[in-house]
């Protein structure tokens, strides 16, 4: 196990050290951030001077070398645009985005598996149906479009909800959260419903598709016929039964949505990090754009190592290999 | 009413029909009988005979589309067609209980076999933690599980398949039931642990007075089991009656008809009584066969020298590691077949008879090319099978093999015709031009219509798809045919239909066999020689008559003596 451990971490390292040099290389393919940074009426010296400040006048493998050695520093480098440090820029808005993602990707679970395993148990009834009809429509319908639907109906005709913003955040540890107040809770309703669409669909699709066939195990039948109630072998016997696939979908749906919950927070001006990677990709605001790539990259890389160890603790024959 | 005269089953009239879209499937039509306290009962019958539809059908487990049409179940008076499910399962697992075929499928992989019987034992009672777990322990220690206090942690895959069964059968038994159904509950276990079931399940039935379904495809441990007999088909009871009278003295031609299907009660090597009669054409010949044949058949022909398989674990990374820094051993090495030297005549069939994981299997596929050996090699006709170097491949086309599941070995996705002709395409015996009369000749040659080249594997029964395996291997001309469990996963009168078509196929085209097999009466039918695996290891060969007459090793007089025999009149 600790073997096993170990070496994921030692791949964990090689992909990130790959994925640095990928995302360095690519993002210097992208214009000159110099254009941006000033305007084209300053003298030549400043000019110049500005290149030499930032270091972009060195070859791309130096700066690269640079860029490697300040990372390892926990140096991510300065935002052109904002002027402060990108790690600080990116943890600052990192945690608005995480509790979109978190709010969407549980309550896609918290609805979607039983409402899954209910039309996988009785797939002929009508309340399954209208389930899955609702889960063709939430993988079918483009998000952006529910995102503006959702807009005019809760926040402009019935003005249930707030369209935009956090709304109020409650400190805690120094980091303002939304759904610690009430008003905050009402701003994060209509983007988590937004974002958890897609993910709901899914989760129940695969959650019914497991159950329909881990009700005519023979695992299921001898648990009934050894008397146990539906509810006790729908909880104690299926859900376990089908709990790996949905694990999967679980982590890599939550580490999508983080890196790329893009669309969700500029239609209702959340301001998480994909507002920020936006942002900073039309001002080629080049440090940010690393830094986040890495950090999704980090993040992909963690959440499969996590769901890895979810799977030894669900599954007992993946725990000890010596053991058949 | 007197309880004492009172059937404790009464099952008149039922029937189970299946309401799919293709129609109505009448799988168990006017079924009939009754059990008295603590009696045993057989019911038999090929796969669709509707004898475990009937067990379902009895526990209240039928699913939709299956219905139960009309008639009564009647558990000790009370009407149990009709109830409401909470009544129906306030019953199962208390007055009746279940085992099913393979323990493996039964028992969840998830939780721990404690946890599984804590859920059996909590659906009809409310017992406190501790108690629970006593009560655990001693349901496992009433099926012979050694050492129960610390089996009770245990997850299904850390058992073998025989101890698995039992706990099925500690959770059936955890309420006392009165009456317990088992489905094919040995069919998915060796002989000798089979053995070690019937006999304890006996002794357990008896001690608790407890009644028994046993429901099985196979006559010899209904037998040595039951006292009463129902022979079913098409959903019906076609004969029943006790246990001796039905097996010696068979009344409906069904009956007699699945005791001549058995190998085990025909003269060795002549075609079975069933299976006889389907009338094919001889198999076609390519010029090559003709030419090899001119050596003296006393010379060995296969010859398997000192061949020897290890199968290793693939180490992790830390292990490696380890094992560089010198600080870790190696995994241990599973030595599946070790040192074995056999050799077999030109058209000589020898049989290799041995329990799962003795390593026939491997020996098998290191004959027919498929696994290089480790050690030792396996020579045709003075000829090399495998060639030699880093990556040693099969080098002879004049092998082939025939598999146990023609549904596994036959591409789902390619029309049998092409499955045929693939191979001798391939090696250039046949052009594309004589292809499609290639492979009508063959599908003619092993009993199926010709037309049939067009379709896919999944359009034909479990007994044609072995048909089609066969006429694949042998359309390739070989001298030799391995064959692993071809009939193991047949129904005794398919079984006997493709063992008459091997015995005639054999003297036709004169082929050596290496036939492998569990049962012991398949291999005595049509080998001329047998050779007895355990551990990887031959323990005893010879000819088939006198291994079987005189066994001189400990562990064939132990498989012998587990093999359940026909009562005879």
């Amino acid at each position: 196990m600790l073997g096993h451990i170990l070496g994921r971490l030692g791949q964990a390292l090689a992909v990130m050290l790959v994925m640095s040099a990928l995302v360095f290389v690519g993002v210097y393919a992208i214009g000159n951030p110099i254009d941006v940074l000033i305007g084209p009426d300053v003298s030549q010296d400043i000019r110049l001077d500005t290149i030499a400040r930032y270091g972009l006048d060195q070859p791309l493998y130096r700066q690269y070398f640079t860029f490697l050695g300040r990372i390892l520093h926990g140096d991510f480098g300065r935002s052109f645009v904002f002027g402060m440090p990108v790690l600080e820029l990116i943890l600052s808005r990192l945690p608005a985005t995480l509790e979109l993602t978190l709010a969407a990707v549980f309550g896609a679970a918290i609805i979607g598996i039983p409402a899954g395993i209910y039309a996988g148990y009785r797939p002929d009834g009508l309340a399954a149906r209208a389930i899955m009809t609702i889960s063709i429509l939430g993988f079918s319908v483009p998000t952006f479009w529910i995102g503006l639907v959702l807009i005019i109906a809760f926040a402009v005709e019935l003005q249930w909800l707030p369209a935009g913003g956090r709304g109020d955040t409650f400190a805690v540890f120094g980091v303002g959260w939304s759904f610690l107040t009430a008003n905050g809770l009402s701003h994060l309703l209509l983007p988590a419903a937004n974002l958890a669409f897609f993910k709901l669909a899914l989760m129940t699709r695969l959650a019914r598709a497991g159950t329909r066939e881990a009700m005519l195990s023979d695992t299921v039948k001898f648990a009934r016929a050894a008397g146990l109630s539906e509810w006790t072998v729908l909880r104690r016997h299926v859900l376990r039964l089908i709990a790996i696939p949905l694990v999967t979908v679980f982590g890599l749906e939550f580490a999508s949505t983080l890196a790329f919950a893009v669309v969700t927070e500029t239609i209702f001006s959340w301001p998480g990090i994909g507002k920020l990677i936006i942002d900073s990709i039309t001002s080629l605001d080049r440090p940010v754009m690393v830094a986040y790539l890495m950090l999704v990259s980090f993040v992909f890389i963690m959440i499969n190592f996590l769901v890895d160890l979810a799977y030894v603790g669900l599954d007992p024959r993946l725990r000890r290999a010596g053991s058949r | 009413m007197s309880g004492s005269t009172q059937p404790l089953l009464e099952v008149s009239d039922l029937a189970t029909y299946f309401h799919a879209r293709a129609g109505v499937v009448k799988a168990v039509d006017g079924v009939s009988f009754s059990l008295k306290r603590g009696e045993v009962m057989g019911l038999v019958g090929e796969s669709g005979s509707g004898k475990s539809i009937t067990g379902f059908s009895i526990i209240g487990l039928i699913d939709q589309p299956g219905r139960i049409e009309h008639g009564s179940i009647k558990l000790e008076g009370r009407e149990l067609v009709g109830l409401p499910p909470a009544e129906l399962r306030a019953i199962r697992g208390k007055a009746i209980s279940m085992v099913f075929q393979d323990p493996m499928m039964t028992l969840n992989p998830m939780l721990t076999i404690g946890a599984q019987i804590g859920l059996a034992l909590e659906a009809h009672e409310n017992v406190s933690g501790a108690e629970r777990r006593q009560r655990s322990i001693a349901a496992l220690a009433q099926v012979r599980i050694p050492d129960p206090e610390t089996k009770i942690d245990f997850y299904p895959h850390q058992f073998s398949g025989g101890m698995r069964q039992r706990v099925a059968i500690a959770i059936a038994l955890l309420h006392r039931p009165r009456l317990i159904i088992c489905d094919e509950p040995t069919t998915a276990l060796d002989v000798s642990i089979q053995a070690e079931i019937l006999a304890e399940m006996k002794e357990l039935v008896a001690e608790l007075g407890t009644a028994l379904i046993w429901i099985s495809h196979d006559l010899a441990t209904v037998a040595s089991i039951a006292d009463h007999v129902c022979v079913m088909r098409y959903g019906r009871i076609v004969e029943a009656g006790p246990v001796l009278d039905v097996l010696t003295r068979p009344q409906h031609p069904y009956t007699q008809g699945l005791l001549d299907s058995l190998p085990s009660r025909a003269k060795p090597g002549a075609l079975l009584a069933r299976g006889a009669g389907t009338d094919a054409a001889p198999p076609p010949r390519l010029p090559r066969q003709a030419e090899s044949g001119k050596r003296s058949a006393d010379l060995p022909y296969v010859v398997i020298e000192n061949v020897g398989k290890r199968f290793q674990r693939k180490s992790g990374v830390l292990r490696l590691l380890g094992q560089k820094l010198g600080v870790a051993g190696p995994l241990p090495l599973v030595q599946a077949v070790d040192a074995v030297s056999l050799s077999i005549a030109r058209g000589e069939a020898l049989g290799l008879v041995g329990e799962s994981g003795s390593g026939k299997s491997t020996l098998g596929r290191m004959v027919a090319g498929i696994y290089a050996p480790d050690s030792g090699h396996v020579l045709l006709d003075g000829e090399h099978v495998m060639s030699g170097g880093e990556r040693p491949h099969k080098i002879t086309t004049r092998i082939q093999t025939i598999f146990q599941d023609p549904f596994a070995s036959l591409n789902p996705r390619m029309r049998i015709g092409d499955s045929i002709s693939e191979g001798p395409l391939a090696h250039g015996l046949v052009s594309r031009a004589e292809a499609g009369a290639y492979v009508a000749q063959w599908l003619a040659a092993v009993g199926l219509d010709p037309a049939f080249a067009g379709r896919y594997p999944h359009q034909f029964s479990g007994g044609q798809r072995q048909r089609v395996a066969i006429a694949r291997a042998l359309a390739m001309q070989p001298d030799v045919v391995v064959c692993d469990e071809p009939v193991a996963s047949l129904d005794v009168s398919i079984q006997a239909q493709i063992i008459n078509l091997l015995i005639r196929l054999r003297q036709e085209l004169g082929l050596t066999l290496l036939f492998i097999s569990h049962d012991l009466s398949v291999v005595r039918h049509l080998c001329d020689r047998v050779a007895i695996m355990h551990r990887g290891r031959i323990v005893e060969s010879g000819p088939a008559g006198e291994v079987y007459d005189n066994p001189r090793d400990a562990y064939t007089k132990r498989l012998l003596a587990a093999v359940p025999v026909l009562p005879v009149a």
